[in-house]
Order: structure tokens, then C-alpha cells, then sequence
């Protein structure tokens, strides 16, 4: 009988194919976490009651947590209202992916034969385990970060964070006052310049951060399964369950975190910071 | 980079598929649970505010209310009390009034016997005048016919 390789790879394996849209079991996951946050969306949606029931109630309390957690990082709840509605949606949609890797249907897949033989290919992975997803998520968290921002506190300020006009310009109008603006101007429009690179390690980090502890949780079960069988995987099993809501906390606290930096009006805080330490002390 | 996309298989096609995962997971559950939820828990907020508000209000009120039943049985009291010292007052000196109109009566009532009592005294010494002086004659006319038979 030939040999079948349980091998993990670092990408997604290809089901089926839509055409030349190529169909992976990550992103077969992905529509099952949709499909089932559908359901338990329109389940909860026609129990919702005055007196809450055990659905209402299980939802109602992660709700005030973590809208509770949001007014922490924010330090304002017309903010975290503004916010929290995106942060609860990649959370749950992280949680579900997160948590869809770990099912034993992993176990159902094909039989595909390649060049070192026959290779089992399952039909769910875990669809933050596919850097795809992640860098999906994570592209959508700085720009939508972005936008907040414009909508927050102008197109201008936002255009001035990456290429400071204003520091330069600045140069001409305090040169008199302040003749050290000439150094710090150029320096000034140089820490732009790196807010740009940063918005795109912040991509990098975001991305990296979920795949690698989703991907490695599920190295590290297959990893125990095919050492011992059945018993060993199990307490890894339940440390898997823990790092699924973690990381999916992580993205969705970094992701308040972004967008609470970018409607902050730094240059006024900063005005603010300066007024203070110029006012005559009591 | 172009090594890092063959390692890790990006492709834009499946990055673009799970962003619209990701937009309709958004939608979906930003229309149909937390939207009316919120709304929902604003709603019994506001309900467990007001169902606050009014007890506290109950309570004010309640309190007020035994403050002023208090008052007005203290009020009550005092009324009664002066009540019935204003009649027992009233009571004495209607005795009294009464005492005096008996007693005035009974003397006048003596006195008027007592004239009563004086004429018929007075009469009846008459009558027995005449009474007396009729046996008187009686007797001398009497005499007189035996003297003359």
C-alpha cells in the first residue's frame, strides 16, 4: 500500500477551482465562519427580547465586555461607539477562523497525488492560518485606520503625518523666532517619512503576528498527534482554544489602538503640552 | 518579495475574497445583532432609569405622605384633646348654669307656698271665724228658745 504524507504546509492547499479562481481549504473555512456568524446573527436577531434569553445573554455579556475593554484603550465611549462595531466583527470572524482549524472534520480532505506520492490535502484549515486572510484583515485595519482618521481629523493632518508640508513651510515662517527650526524641520518631515514604513510593518506585523500563532498552534497539534495519538493532542487542543481568543483580542485591541491614533489630533495635544509648560506656575 | 509570495502562496484573488468574507461578517452582523442590540440595551437602560427614578420618587413620596399622616394625627390629637377640654369646660359651667336655675327655682317655689300658705292660713282663720260666730248665735238662740218654753 502506498504511503500517504500528512504534510503541513506553510500555505493553503488548492480544493477545487471556480475557473482560474483557485478554491483553498482556508478559504473554505473562512465561508463556513461567515455562514455560521450569519446564522447565529439572524438566530439572534428573532430572539432578541427585553428579558434577555441564553443566546441574548451569552452575546449581550462579550458585548459589554468588550465595549468596556474599548473605552479602556479609547478613554471615550463616543469614540469606542464609533469603533467597537468594526473591532467586534474581525474579533468574532478571527475567533470563529481561529477556532474552525481546530475541528476534527481537519480530519476529512482529499487524496492527491504529487511528485513524492499520494498527499492528504483536509478541507478545513484554520483561515487565519493562511497568511492570505491575515494579510486581508490586516490591509483593512491600517487603511480603515486611515480613513477614521480623515473623517476624524481631516484629510490635512492625515496628509501632514506622512509628508509634513507643514514642518517645512514652518522653517520660513519661525526661523526668526526660533532659529533651531531649521534642524528639527528636516527631522520633523523625516519621522513622516517613517510613519509611512510603519504603516506598512504595522500590515507586516498584524498579518505575521496571527498567521505564525495560528499556524504554529496547528504544527504543534499535528506534531502531538503524530507522536502520541488520541490522549496527547488533547490538553494542546485546549491551549489552542486559549490562543484563538487571545489572538483574535490582540488584533481587534491593536486594531482600536490604530484607529484611536489616528483620530488624535497630535499637533493640538502637543499645542496643548506646550501652553502648560509655558504658563506661569502657581 | 517575490519569494515570499511563492512561500506563502499570496494571491490577491483569495486576499480580496477574504476581505469581502470579512465585509459581509461586518454587515451582517452590524445589521442584524449588534445594531438592535444596542438599541435594545439603550432601551432597558433607559427602562431600569426610569423604573430607578420612579421607586426612588415612590419612596419620597411614600416617606412625605407618613411624614404628613404623622403630622396630622399629632394635629388630631391636639384638636381632640382641646376638643374635649372646651366641652368638659363647656359641660361645667352648663352644670353650673343649671345648679343656679334649680335653686333659684326651688326658693322661688318656697316663696310662693309660703304666700300660698298665708292666705289660706288666713282663710281658714276667717272661716273659722265666722264658723265660730255662727255656733256662737246658734247656741245663744238656743238658750233663748228653752228659756222661753
Amino acid at each position: 500500500m502506498e504511503k500517504i504524507a500528512h504534510e503541513i504546509t506553510l500555505f493553503a492547499e488548492p480544493i477545487f477551482h471556480l475557473g482560474n479562481f483557485t478554491i483553498t481549504n482556508a478559504l473554505l473555512t473562512s465561508w463556513v465562519a461567515v455562514a455560521v456568524i450569519i446564522i447565529l446573527s439572524i438566530i439572534l436577531r428573532t430572539k432578541l427580547r427585553v428579558i434577555p434569553g441564553k443566546l441574548q445573554n451569552i452575546f449581550e455579556i462579550v458585548t459589554e465586555g468588550a465595549l468596556s475593554l474599548c473605552d479602556q484603550v479609547t478613554g471615550s465611549r463616543i469614540l469606542s461607539m464609533k469603533i467597537f462595531p468594526l473591532a467586534i466583527c474581525v474579533f468574532f470572524f478571527i475567533l470563529l477562523n481561529n477556532w474552525l482549524g481546530l475541528l476534527p472534520i481537519g480530519g476529512l480532505g482529499l487524496l492527491e497525488r504529487s511528485e513524492k506520492g499520494l498527499a492528504f490535502v483536509p478541507f478545513l484549515r484554520g483561515g487565519t492560518a493562511d497568511i492570505n486572510t491575515t494579510i486581508a484583515l490586516a490591509v483593512m485595519a491600517v487603511i480603515g485606520a486611515n480613513i477614521f482618521g480623515i473623517f476624524s481629523i481631516g484629510i490635512w493632518k492625515i496628509f501632514n503625518k506622512y509628508v509634513n508640508l507643514k514642518a517645512l513651510g514652518g522653517t520660513f515662517t519661525k526661523i526668526r523666532k526660533e532659529p533651531a527650526v531649521i534642524i528639527v524641520a528636516p527631522i520633523t518631515f523625516f519621522v513622516g517619512i517613517i510613519e509611512i514604513i510603519s504603516e506598512f510593518a504595522k500590515v507586516a506585523s498584524l498579518s505575521f503576528r496571527l498567521f505564525g500563532n495560528v499556524f504554529a498552534g496547528e504544527v504543534l497539534l499535528a506534531s502531538m498527534a503524530a507522536l502520541v495519538a488520541y490522549v496527547v493532542p488533547i490538553p494542546f487542543l485546549f491551549l489552542e482554544i486559549m490562543v484563538g481568543i487571545i489572538q483574535a483580542l490582540i488584533f481587534s485591541i491593536l486594531l482600536v489602538v490604530y484607529f484611536t491614533i489616528a483620530s488624535t489630533d497630535h499637533e493640538e495635544h502637543e499645542e496643548k503640552h506646550e501652553h502648560l509648560l509655558s504658563a506661569p506656575s502657581p | 518579495m517575490d519569494s515570499i509570495i511563492s512561500t506563502f502562496h499570496i494571491d490577491w484573488k483569495i486576499i480580496i475574497a477574504q476581505a469581502v468574507n470579512f465585509g459581509i461578517v461586518f454587515a451582517v452582523l452590524y445589521i442584524f445583532a449588534l445594531k438592535p442590540l444596542n438599541k435594545l440595551m439603550a432601551e432597558r437602560t433607559e427602562k431600569i432609569k426610569k423604573g430607578i427614578d420612579d421607586a426612588k420618587k415612590s419612596e419620597e413620596m411614600l416617606l412625605k405622605a407618613a411624614h404628613e399622616y404623622e403630622e396630622n394625627t399629632i394635629k388630631l390629637r391636639k384638636l381632640s384633646i382641646d376638643t374635649q377640654k372646651e366641652l368638659k369646660k363647656d359641660l361645667e359651667k352648663l352644670r353650673a348654669e343649671n345648679i343656679e336655675r334649680i335653686k333659684k327655682d326651688e326658693a322661688e317655689h318656697i316663696k310662693k307656698r309660703a304666700v300660698q300658705m298665708e292666705i289660706d292660713k288666713k282663710t281658714l282663720v276667717e272661716s273659722a271665724k265666722n264658723e265660730i260666730a255662727s255656733l256662737a248665735t246658734l247656741i245663744a238662740k238656743k238658750i233663748m228658745e228653752g228659756e222661753k218654753k
